[in-house]
């Protein structure tokens, strides 16, 4: 298409050259003229409809190209792994993910078509040129590509300023969503105007950065720019001596002189989109390195086929977080069927990781977590996941009314489903405090609801998921009154005549519901047994109940 | 399902706003945002003045070298074939200064105007961030972060089109044709209505048609943008929930969606633009063959010097490429007002309070007294505080407890200032709040919540947020107090440790000990404590706990609590709530007594 609408241009060009030279040099009569410009009338749509086309077809493949890389990043992104997600900020990926895929989307839809177009364009028109004046065909071919040359030069430099741009965009993201987020706190401590300074500062050193780059970008424009005026120049005044002289025919020299522009505007269109494809490269960099990630899923294949409450053995289980140290050291517990076991201890102690685990987030870096017998990371992490309820600590609250968060844990239960599991988890009296009830659109972090009531929201998701053999709640009633809590613990009482149930806690009262407790601490486990017997035992437990109580 | 009708979580609380508390930069809400936008550029004016002049100058010699070459050349060619003599040297220096003039102004203008916008975007970006700093978090509640990102951010850079895509091709365009037409009004009168004819419907009816058919798409698009962004975050942030509740596919289900449609519009914006591109081409050449079609006649019957022909054909050809970007910026144009609209919607958002232009002096030891306060967060939603009589002396130590919902952070909301109260007032050392500025008054309470965030910078940064005049000293003795020294020297670069993204390396009960220190820096005779030792194990608060006490002497204390446990030392009496009632004050040995008997 690209060499078809070079060919149209030709004949435009001829056509126009061909009225211009008749006009003038004979005086022709406008009749005489009629069948050029009839041809020239009719060549106009066919250009049009050639251009049309030729950008429709790149957007289209472009398009699909964006979305089958955004699928491809967003996969590579959550095959991470919970915990090195969370250590990328996710300022920073949202910023990749959207930001990266249009420049990326930019470089095929809009660079790689003009780049074939500087390439095709020049080669055809000089091929006709050199027919009508040698002498000028000679100038634009020794000028054509020292256009490219110049702009390699400079853009070498450019090219390493714009992947610092990129980075400073990254931060700039980042730093912004996060003063959004931390606002309120912000306001509290009388920092946000403080605050406000420092993405000042960010904004002007984005915007130095940004600068440099364009400079620099713009200084290839004017190499470009340069050249292709003096040289459309040269071509205008040789060939008005050689006029004068009686050298050359009058329509060649029009029709050169109106090719001559022509021949550098794919270059120059191209030099304009420099930064476009400068952009994708940065982009197409830290695409790269996020793939290079190694992802922690390991090959799982065992379908889990468990109808009962399993039997889980924890067997000398060890696990370290990237760049700290171990969170678990030689783990071992059996967590019984229709039972409640209570994992207590101080902040760090390792609670929450073994719950990570248990939720196939990670793989222990040694030991074995055993379900009935199979090797957890054996199973289908997928289907061991479908059989567990998972209270965490603070619900992630998604876009969508209340009820989309709670059809999260069984997108196919009706409204019965909902009721009874709002009933049961103390939801309802919530519910009915909010505006719209179920409708009630939740915000981001859920706000309007406190963390109490986010609590009673992951209970109902919980609860909501009837299938469930296994429970895992992290501080369910941590954010609970006296009236409340009790609530909650004769609801696990409940759910806990069919189910296995580990329970963390930081709290001892916390585990009063539970019929074994282990205790942790700094990765290790310190006790465990009925709660009867650690509390009459001299160990670790009992000072913390001593101190608790106090 | 419904979340796609999602109506504003919280409808607008009828507030008195004097309409000087809507001032957007230099202009008045009531304005429309073109106008306000071109409030905003005008702060940059002589960047912006100089690049149109630039973008002029090289559009001017762009035009002039084709047209005086093609007078050149044709003149020269009529010369030659008649033997006569010819002044060739004006118009072949003419040709070169065109073609430096060309090359060296088109640098200038692109280095000034892109220097403009940025300096334009950057001041925007200030301004709005600084507009949203007062309605955190009353009137910033029903906006997702993920899309109050994109409106901060992408909206912003959207706004960078106005100038650069919009205003300057504009200008240049019209000032082109005017000098244009007065050549063609010189040379052949005649021919200027067709010229001025071809410029008017290549230049300003195809653009308007296109903005018309474009208009929809753009609008939804950015809308689109937006949502996109927060689905996208909401499937990084939300990642953990997905996984354990097997909802990555359906989720990842709706971003593929939500991104075919964005994407499918955005195809049509594009097709449409080329279609406008395309037409221009096909006007130049219809206009062209108009001119012709009334200059060759003109030549032949001695009216226009044939060169002149030449001349003004290669000078209409280059005016359409002037025109050229037009469509394309009146497409960008309903975008990049879609984005202004919204940006200035946000920041003419009504803060809560009006602030007082001055503070009223505080004590250095205040008593705070509630006088029959009632809250609540939206017109339909119920009381959360209901009738509110709380005193609290200067040094008093108070707790109050309740259910979860019974309103204790609501008394913190309007304490500090942060929503605003229906009836009755707030008194804090003796003033009504309304006479205190919400800054003043939050810098004597240091406060500690639920929700603690942790910023993505140092450890010591993330201290001095609260006191930027902190030594080294205050520092770390805050640290000592707040039990922190274990965590400092576990951290591999000390206090310079950069703290993850909302403190994710940091765990909940190290962000409360660091929210604790940054409290202890504050330094403020009032001390409110939001379920202070949530998310901490016994022996932790144990340890907490005499650092708690040591601060909270000689400052009045405010405890919000659901669980007195462990704190009961702390305070000295307790008033318990209930659905927004304080139904009981007592000390705090008869609450624990009646506990216990309970």
């Amino acid at each position: 298409m690209t060499a078809a609408q070079a060919l149209a241009l030709v004949a435009q060009a001829w056509l126009l050259s061909g009225i211009l030279a008749e006009a003038l040099l004979r005086r022709a009569p406008l009749a005489r003229l009629w069948p050029q410009a009839l041809a020239l009338l009719l060549l106009a749509p066919a250009r049009f409809a050639l251009s049309v086309g030729a950008r429709d077809t790149a957007e289209r493949a472009a398009q699909r190209l964006a979305d089958s890389l955004r699928g491809r990043l967003l996969r590579s992104a959550q095959a991470l792994g919970p915990y090195r997600l969370r250590a990328e900020a996710s300022g920073d990926l949202i910023t990749q993910l959207v930001d990266g895929i249009d420049a990326v989307q930019a470089y095929f839809a809009r660079y790689l078509p003009q780049a074939l177009g500087a390439v095709l364009i020049p080669v055809l028109l000089l091929l006709f040129v050199f027919p009508a004046d040698w002498l000028s065909g000679l100038i634009l071919l020794l000028t054509a590509p020292l256009i490219p040359l110049f702009m390699s030069f400079v853009g070498h430099a450019a090219e390493h300023a714009s992947e610092r741009r990129y980075a400073q965009l990254r931060r700039l993201g980042a730093a912004f969503i996060e003063a959004l987020g931390g606002l309120v706190t912000l306001r509290l401590l009388g920092a946000a105007d403080r605050f406000a300074q420092h993405l000042d500062e960010q904004s002007e050193a984005y915007r130095t950065l940004t600068m440099q780059v364009l400079r620099i970008a713009f200084l290839s424009a004017l190499v470009l720019e340069f050249f292709a005026m003096v040289s459309i120049a040269m071509v205008a005044v040789l060939i008005g001596f050689r006029l004068l002289w009686g050298e050359l025919h009058l329509r060649a020299g029009l029709f050169v002189l109106l090719l001559a522009p022509e021949l550098y505007l794919p270059l120059r269109a191209l030099g304009a989109l420099r930064h476009t494809r400068m952009d994708a490269l940065a982009a197409a960099q830290r695409f790269a390195a996020l793939d290079e990630l190694p992802p922690v899923a390991r090959p799982r294949a065992a379908p889990v086929a468990m109808a009962e409450a399993p039997q889980i053995a924890i067997d000398r289980v060890c696990y370290a977080h990237r760049g700290r140290t171990a969170a678990l050291r030689d783990c071992s517990m059996v967590l019984h069927a229709r039972r409640v076991t209570a994992l207590v201890g101080a902040t760090g102690a390792g609670k929450s990781t073994l719950l990570s685990l248990l939720l196939c987030f990670a793989a222990p870096d040694s030991g074995c977590i055993r379900v009935d017998g199979m090797d957890l990371t054996t199973l289908d992490a997928d289907q061991w996941r479908a059989r567990v309820a998972w209270v965490p600590q603070r619900a992630h609250v998604f876009e969508g009314s209340v009820r989309d968060n709670l059809l999260l844990a069984a997108p196919q239960a009706d409204v019965a489903a909902l009721e009874r599991a709002a009933e049961r988890s103390g939801l309802a009296p919530v519910l009915a405090r909010l505006p719209r009830g179920w409708d009630t659109p939740l915000g981001e972090h859920g706000l309007g609801l406190s963390g109490g009531e986010l609590q009673r929201l992951a209970l109902a998701r919980a609860l909501l998921r009837e299938r469930a053999t296994v429970w895992l709640l992290d501080e369910p009633t941590a954010h609970l009154d006296a009236a409340s809590t009790r609530a909650v613990e004769s609801l696990i009482r409940g759910v806990a005549a069919s189910r296995t149930v580990l329970l963390v806690a930081h709290r001892l009262s916390a585990a009063r519901a539970a019929d074994w407790v282990v205790v942790m601490s700094g990765g290790r486990i310190l006790e465990q047994g009925p709660p009867s017997e650690l509390a009459s035992a001299h160990g670790a437990y009992a000072a913390l109940l001593q101190a608790e109580q106090s | 399902m419904s979340a796609s009708q999602a109506a504003p979580a919280e409808p607008a609380i009828p507030q008195a706003h004097p309409a000087g508390a809507r001032n957007g930069p230099g202009g008045a809400a009531a304005r429309s945002p073109v106008r306000r936008l071109l409030a905003v550029l005008d702060l940059h004016r002589a960047w912006m003045a100089g690049g149109a002049a630039l973008a002029f100058l090289a559009a001017f010699a762009a035009i002039g070298l084709m047209a005086v070459s093609g007078w050149f050349i044709a003149a020269m060619a009529l010369a030659g074939a008649a033997g006569a003599a010819i002044n060739y040297y004006t118009p072949a220096a003419a040709i070169r200064a065109c073609a430096i003039a060309r090359s060296g102004g088109r640098y200038g203008e692109r280095v000034v105007t892109h220097e403009a916008t940025l300096r334009a975007l950057a001041g925007l970006r200030a301004w709005l961030f600084r507009r949203l700093i007062p309605l955190a978090p009353a009137r910033l509640a029903a906006l997702r972060s993920g899309e109050l990102f994109a409106r901060l951010r992408a909206d912003i850079d959207a706004l960078e089109h106005f100038y650069l895509a919009v205003l300057v091709p504009a200008a240049v365009a019209v000032l082109s044709v005017l000098m244009a037409l007065v050549l063609c009004v010189i040379v052949l009168p005649a021919a200027a209505p067709v010229l001025l004819l071809g410029v008017m419907i290549g230049g300003v009816l195809l653009p308007l048609w296109i903005r018309r058919r474009a208009q929809r798409d753009a609008t939804r698009s950015v809308a689109e943008a937006g949502m996109l962004r927060g689905l996208l975050l909401d499937a990084l942030r939300g990642h953990d929930d997905l996984l354990a509740w097997g909802g990555v596919a359906a989720h990842t289900a709706r971003i593929d969606a939500l991104a075919e449609r964005l994407g499918g519009r955005r195809s049509r914006i594009e097709r449409l633009r080329a279609v406008g591109g395309g037409l221009a081409g096909v006007l130049a050449q219809l206009t062209l063959l108009a001119i012709l079609v009334i200059a060759v006649p003109a030549v032949r019957g001695g009216v226009l010097p044939p060169a002149e022909l030449a001349m003004l054909s290669l000078l209409t050809l280059a005016l359409f490429e002037v025109l050229g970007p037009l469509p394309e910026a009146l497409a960008q144009w309903h975008a990049t007002l879609g984005a202004g609209a919204r940006v200035f919607e946000l920041a003419d958002t009504p803060p809560p309070f009006v602030e007082p232009r001055t503070s009223v002096p505080l004590p250095a030891a205040p008593a705070i007294v509630f006088e029959d306060v009632r809250l609540r967060y939206a017109e339909d939603a119920h009381w959360a505080l209901d009738g509110i009589d709380l005193t609290l002396a200067a040094g008093a130590r108070l707790a109050v407890v309740g259910a979860s919902g019974a309103g204790k952070s609501s008394l913190l909301a309007a304490l500090l200032k942060l929503y605003p109260v229906q009836t009755g007032r707030v008194l804090f050392g003796g003033e009504p709040l309304e006479a205190v500025q919400g800054d003043v008054l939050r810098r004597h309470i240091a406060v500690i919540t639920q929700h603690t965030t942790l910023f993505n910078l140092s450890l010591r940064d993330n201290l001095l947020l609260a006191a930027p005049e902190a030594g080294t000293d205050r520092i770390e003795r805050a640290v000592r107090l707040a039990q922190l020294e274990a965590f400092v020297a576990s951290l591999p670069q000390g206090y310079a440790t950069v703290l993850g993204e909302a403190g994710v390396l940091v765990s909940g009960g190290e962000a409360r000990r660091i929210a604790i220190a940054r409290a202890l820096l504050q330094e403020a005779p009032v001390l409110v404590l939001d379920e202070p030792t949530e998310g901490l194990d016994a022996r932790t608060v144990g340890e907490l706990y005499a650092a708690l006490s040591a601060v909270a002497r000689g400052r009045t204390m405010l405890l919000i609590t659901h669980r007195l446990s462990g704190l009961a030392r702390l305070v000295d009496e307790v008033a318990v709530m209930d659905a927004g009632r304080l139904v009981a004050r007592l000390p705090v040995d008869e609450y624990l007594a009646r506990e216990r008997g309970a």
